[in-house]
């Protein structure tokens, strides 16, 4: 928590980070061998924040980004996303905080293969089982629509370029209005046009949803889309970013 | 699609077998009450054992004296269409040329026991005994087993032989045949009070259906009977003994104790007792033949219909009961013993045989659905990362099998049963015995009904319950990771 003075306001108010990462470690056990992923982060994200976290390969991004997105689990260290703390909590929990505060978009799309485009952006909201049909229906049009692929509601993953695909995982990760969208090396597997505007279309989605966006790249030309960078080098947060 | 096919053929086949089994159960009891022996049996009381029809091991039959009076009460009753006494022990045959040889005995009046049972077996040889007559009837079945054993080809006193009625061995060793149209046979009892008795064959039968089963009865004319068994026959008029004589009359030859009842008499020991029991005997006057009033073991009784058999039966021996007739009522399935439930048994084996199929249906079906789970990782996988629960995968995989086994496993018993509708308008006989038992009779006649549906759909369901667990527990333990790992 930190204290914050929001300009054109007559007053300091006490803004809550969206995640909070303390000493943060992850090994992974090779046979015998213990390999170090994550030595010990720390670093925090603010609500609506457009970070990136770069680095080379191996540095630790896409397991940094796993932690957060509660689909790894740390060594040691804490973990907080608002204020619950994921690194105490069982399954159930776990896979509520990713239906409910998490969206990701993944480096190969990640559809599900039998499911059109419409189909895969209503499938979070009919896990929540809150919503009606039509509620569902009118959120997933209404996304397919911003992220620009009315004309190809009904078409399966597999009928879809790269770059529509990874518009309809966005579609799906804003669906359910998380609190963070995690996004690892959303444009590795596109070519740079389409990646461009892939970074384009979120960083407008964080400006029109007021989502946090946390993606990784080791893409040099993609930071200028990025309001914030954390640079990591073997498995460590660089200091001298 | 594997998982498809074999669940209807799974559900196929076990519905086709549920169909004969029903069949064969309805069959065997059709043929045990329509053509043997009725809905109920009545025994006396002194009779231990309930199974009184092909019981190997037990001790002989115990006697019923009084079927005059249990007559009375039968005849009274509206629900009882026919009844018909008879004698069944176990006799020896004896042979100059062989070994002995057992077989069953029914002793019967043939004009009463064709009256009841007109229709359950037919003379190949020979003619059907008129009523009073003396003789026995054998059965092709006993024929080629005392052909087997001792090398007698019997066939009716003073017939020929019918060349096509010989069994293959009797036609290779036809130089070497001993041909014969009497028999001996001496009673088998626990007392040795048995009598050796010469009869003439008068024919050879052969039983509509099972004659696995009723091949081993030869039947005989009751007085015969009566005298190969050492009873009172009907000649020996019992009716004007006096109660402490006939007392003895009925008592167990073994049973001495028993001869210190309320009888005045006193008896030193077994021969004493049998001493007394020719006194008796010597006593009986001439009156005219009353074939009713010799000696007995069963008493067979069909009824108007085969509903509430059990009641029928438990009412019929409270009455004479309350006549205190000394005798018990049976249902023809206890009498029958093992017979009676061959059905069950076979469908019991049958049933077996369908959860072998299962088994195996489902140790195929969990390797299916695993490596659906397995190839699905991805799919699993991204669910799971974008907020499934564990539950919703375990519903989504039970879903889809249960939807699976629905369409295919209900085409299959839909399939079966219509299957099952259809065979008997191809009226699929046999003569052999083996498949005999299996049909039930001599004719395919698989049944299926409402209760057999819901046993298959049970067992399905069962199934895919059973098959799912596995794969459900491996797609359940899909992480997200796994997901992108792979991709």
């Amino acid at each position: 928590m930190q204290v914050r003075f929001l300009p054109g306001a007559l007053f300091f108010v006490l803004a809550m980070n969206i995640i909070e990462i303390k000493d943060l470690k992850k090994d992974y056990l090779l046979g015998k061998t213990v390999v170090p992923a994550l030595r010990g982060i720390d670093f925090s994200v603010e609500p609506g924040e457009f970070l990136s976290v770069i680095g080379p390969s191996g540095s630790g991004k896409t397991t940094l980004l796993n932690i957060i997105g509660c689909i790894d689990f740390a060594t040691q260290g804490t973990v907080k996303i608002g204020d619950q703390e994921i690194t105490l909590m069982n399954d159930r929990q776990i896979t509520d905080i990713r239906l409910h505060r998490i969206g990701f978009i993944f480096q190969t799309f990640n559809l599900i293969p039998v499911l059109d485009a419409a189909e895969n952006v209503e499938f979070p909201l009919l896990l929540m089982k809150k919503h009606s049909r039509a509620q569902i229906r009118k959120r997933a049009e209404f996304l397919i629509e911003a992220v620009g692929l009315k004309e190809f509601i009904r078409h399966k993953p597999a009928e879809l370029s790269g770059g529509q695909r990874q518009r309809v995982a966005i579609a799906r990760a804003l669906v359910t209005k998380p609190d963070i969208i995690l996004a690892d090396e959303p444009t590795a597997n596109l070519d740079s046009v389409t990646g461009s505007q892939i970074l384009a279309l979120m960083r407008d989605m964080n400006q029109k949803e007021k989502t946090t966006f946390i993606f990784s790249t080791h893409d040099p030309n993609v930071l200028r889309y990025a309001q914030k960078v954390v640079r990591l080098k073997d498995g460590l947060v660089d200091q001298n970013q | 699609m594997v998982i498809g096919v074999i669940l209807f053929l799974g559900a196929y086949l076990m519905t086709i077998g549920n169909g004969i089994a029903a069949g064969m159960d309805k069959g065997i009891s059709d043929n045990i009450i329509n053509s043997f022996m009725g809905h109920m049996v009545i025994v006396s009381d002194k009779q231990r054992s309930d199974n009184v029809l092909f019981d190997l091991y037990a001790k002989d039959v115990a006697p019923i004296y009084n079927f005059a009076q249990i007559k009375a009460v039968l005849q009274g009753e509206p629900y009882i269409k026919d009844f018909l006494p008879v004698g069944k022990n176990m006799a020896m045959i004896l042979n100059e040329e062989s070994d002995m040889m057992g077989a069953f005995l029914l002793g019967v009046d043939f004009e009463v026991y064709r009256k009841i049972f007109p229709d359950n077996f037919s003379v190949i040889e020979g003619k059907y005994p008129a009523g009073g007559e003396r003789g026995v009837l054998i059965p092709a079945f006993t024929r080629k087993e005392i052909y087997d054993f001792t090398n007698i080809w019997l066939l009716p006193e003073g017939g020929k032989i019918v060349f096509s009625n010989l069994t293959p061995e009797a036609k290779e060793g036809r130089k070497d045949l001993i041909a014969k149209g009497q028999q001996v046979y001496m009673g088998f009892k626990d007392d040795n009070s048995t009598a050796d008795v010469r009869v003439d064959i008068k024919g050879i039968i052969k039983y509509k259906a099972l004659n696995t089963f009723w091949g081993h009865f030869v039947i005989m004319d009751i007085e015969s009977y009566r005298e190969c068994l050492g009873y009172f026959s009907a000649h020996e008029k019992t009716s004007e003994i006096p109660k402490e004589s006939q007392a003895l009359l009925n008592m167990d030859n073994s049973d001495l104790d028993g001869m210190f009842g309320e009888s005045d008499m006193v008896v030193a020991d077994k021969k004493g007792f049998r001493i007394a029991k020719l006194a008796i005997a010597e006593k009986v006057n001439k009156a005219p033949l009353n074939i009713d009033a010799g000696a007995y073991n069963l008493v067979f009784v069909k009824s108007a219909d085969s509903n509430d058999l059990e009641k029928k039966a438990a009412a019929l021996d409270k009455k004479l009961k309350e006549k205190d007739l000394g005798v018990r009522v049976l249902t023809w399935k206890k009498a029958s013993g093992v017979i009676g439930n061959l059905a069950v048994i076979i469908k019991g084996v049958l049933f077996g045989f369908v959860v072998f199929l299962f088994l195996v249906a489902v140790i195929i079906i969990v390797n299916t659905l695993s490596m659906a789970a397995l190839e699905r990782v991805p799919e699993i996988g991204m669910m799971r990362a974008v907020g499934a629960q564990k539950s919703f995968i375990r519903d989504m995989f039970v879903a889809e099998t249960v939807i699976l086994a629905g369409i295919f496993g209900g085409l299959g018993i839909i399939l079966g049963a219509i299957t099952v509708l259809v065979l008997p308008s191809f009226h699929i006989a046999t003569q052999n015995d083996m498949v005999q038992l299996l049909y039930g009779g001599d004719v395919l006649n698989p049944i299926i009904d409402a209760a057999d549906i819901l046993l298959a759909i049970g067992q399905l369901v069962l199934v895919t319950l059973v098959a799912v667990i596995y794969p459900v527990h491996i797609a359940k333990n899909i992480k997200p990771l796994d997901a992108i790992v792979r991709d």
